[in-house]
């Protein structure tokens, strides 16, 4: 079971594996040259991921993100867009994990092309992906990559806020039951934080975090819970209480 | 190592540090969150990697210049628009294979329009954000995200 498990949480690894073995069998040749092909960009690779990862943990813990989620108005203008970009480019995690934020942003105001700039410039203009960029394709390719794509998405966010009205989006609320946790796993990310600080209440399971425990008893707990949920970078997790 | 591996390094060390100075719990925190996506993201970069050696083991540096390697073919340049658009994988390794395709003699006009619809047409996604945003806004941002990521190709053929 737990083989099975493994294979099918890295499918790609082992197809590629499979194609491997296979060819050794049939022509070791072939084989030892894709091999060869592979190690320059494996080398590649290894020297500029420690990069990546430093600079999303560094822009995860050095970019107030709170604050400047707190400063979309609807009439913040062009600073808005601004910040809606630096927030798009900074944050981790595929796209998917940027709709439950932009659909609270929202709510909280935020306009329809902010909206779109922040999904967009989350899609493609992260700040740690363009130094892969720049390392397998160069950097003058990254910069105009980088610039195009920046004026893009401004001028799709005013399309956008011409056809799409506010109205047009859906007001659907999940009904979430007080003091208990939910996790809507089609967002979670498989950061593997909440697991990491509540091991009581949260598990990995196939690269996502499942509930444990869903009602936390004391107040201190619930608080604790809160601030997971507060913390979970794909805003998966959804728990509020009133007390 | 090239001079801008070095910069980008010393450039990520020199922010860890601050960071650390400034919040080292933060820090550690975000490293811990970092780790769990990058490390749920390897088997797929190994994969890919290993791919990139398949493909420019049978697919010969010809084939390659002459289907991707036209500079005024919209054909081509659609149709890696199109591949980018249903595919799902990370961006993070889309970069060395893009790059293995460049080397071998693709024209980058295809290459960009790959890369751009990649990242930011999702029609894997697409159910997810009509969910949440609803058909029209879902439909006007990925049909509008894919002609820009056309022109964004094109226009970076006419500069570079």
């Amino acid at each position: 079971m737990k083989a099975i498990k493994i294979i099918k949480k890295n499918k790609l690894l082992f197809i590629i594996g499979f194609i491997y073995l296979l060819l050794l069998i049939v022509s070791p040749d072939k084989a030892s040259k894709a091999v060869g092909n592979s190690v320059y960009y494996l080398k590649e690779m290894v020297m500029i991921m420690p990069v990546i990862f430093l600079l999303t943990v560094v822009l995860e813990a050095l970019v107030p993100k709170e604050v400047i989620m707190k400063s979309f108005g609807k009439d913040s203008g062009f600073k808005g867009n601004v910040l809606a970009l630096v927030l798009g480019s900074v944050s981790a995690g595929p796209i998917y994990a940027a709709f439950p934020i932009g659909k609270t942003m929202h709510k909280k105001g935020a306009s329809i092309s902010n909206i779109v700039i922040i999904l967009s410039a989350w899609a493609v203009i992260k700040v740690p992906m363009l130094a892969n960029e720049a390392k397998f394709l160069g950097v003058s390719f990254m910069a105009i990559r980088w610039v195009l794509t920046v004026l893009a998405i401004f001028i799709m966010a005013y399309i956008t806020n011409i056809f799409v009205k506010n109205k047009d989006l859906p007001k659907n609320e999940v009904e979430i039951e007080e003091g208990i946790i939910s996790i809507r796993d089609e967002y979670c990310i498989g950061c593997g934080m909440c697991a990491n600080r509540m091991p009581e209440y949260f598990k990995m399971e196939d690269k996502k975090a499942v509930v444990v425990r869903e009602n936390p008893d004391g107040r201190e707990v619930e608080l604790a819970v809160a601030e997971v949920t507060k913390k979970c970078p794909a805003k998966a997790i959804s728990f509020y209480t009133t007390s | 190592m090239d001079i801008f591996t070095i910069i980008f390094w010393v450039i990520a060390i020199i922010l860890t540090v601050m960071s650390l100075v400034k919040d080292k719990k933060k820090t550690f925190d975000s490293m811990k969150a970092a780790r769990g996506i990058m490390g749920g993201m390897m088997g797929d970069i190994v994969a890919i990697i290993f791919l990139i050696g398949l493909i420019l083991t049978f697919i010969p540096p010809e084939t390659i210049k002459t289907v991707l390697g036209g500079a005024n073919s919209l054909m081509s340049t659609v149709t890696s628009a199109f591949v980018g658009s249903v595919t799902l994988i990370p961006a993070f390794v889309a970069f060395p294979l893009v790059g293995s395709f460049v080397d071998s003699g693709a024209h980058i006009i295809p290459s960009v329009a790959f890369l751009t619809t990649l990242t930011m047409v999702g029609v894997v996604t697409f159910p997810l954000e009509k969910k949440e945003f609803g058909l029209k806004f879902t439909l006007i941002r990925n049909g509008l995200s894919f002609v820009f990521a056309v022109l964004i190709a094109l226009t970076m053929g006419v500069i570079l």
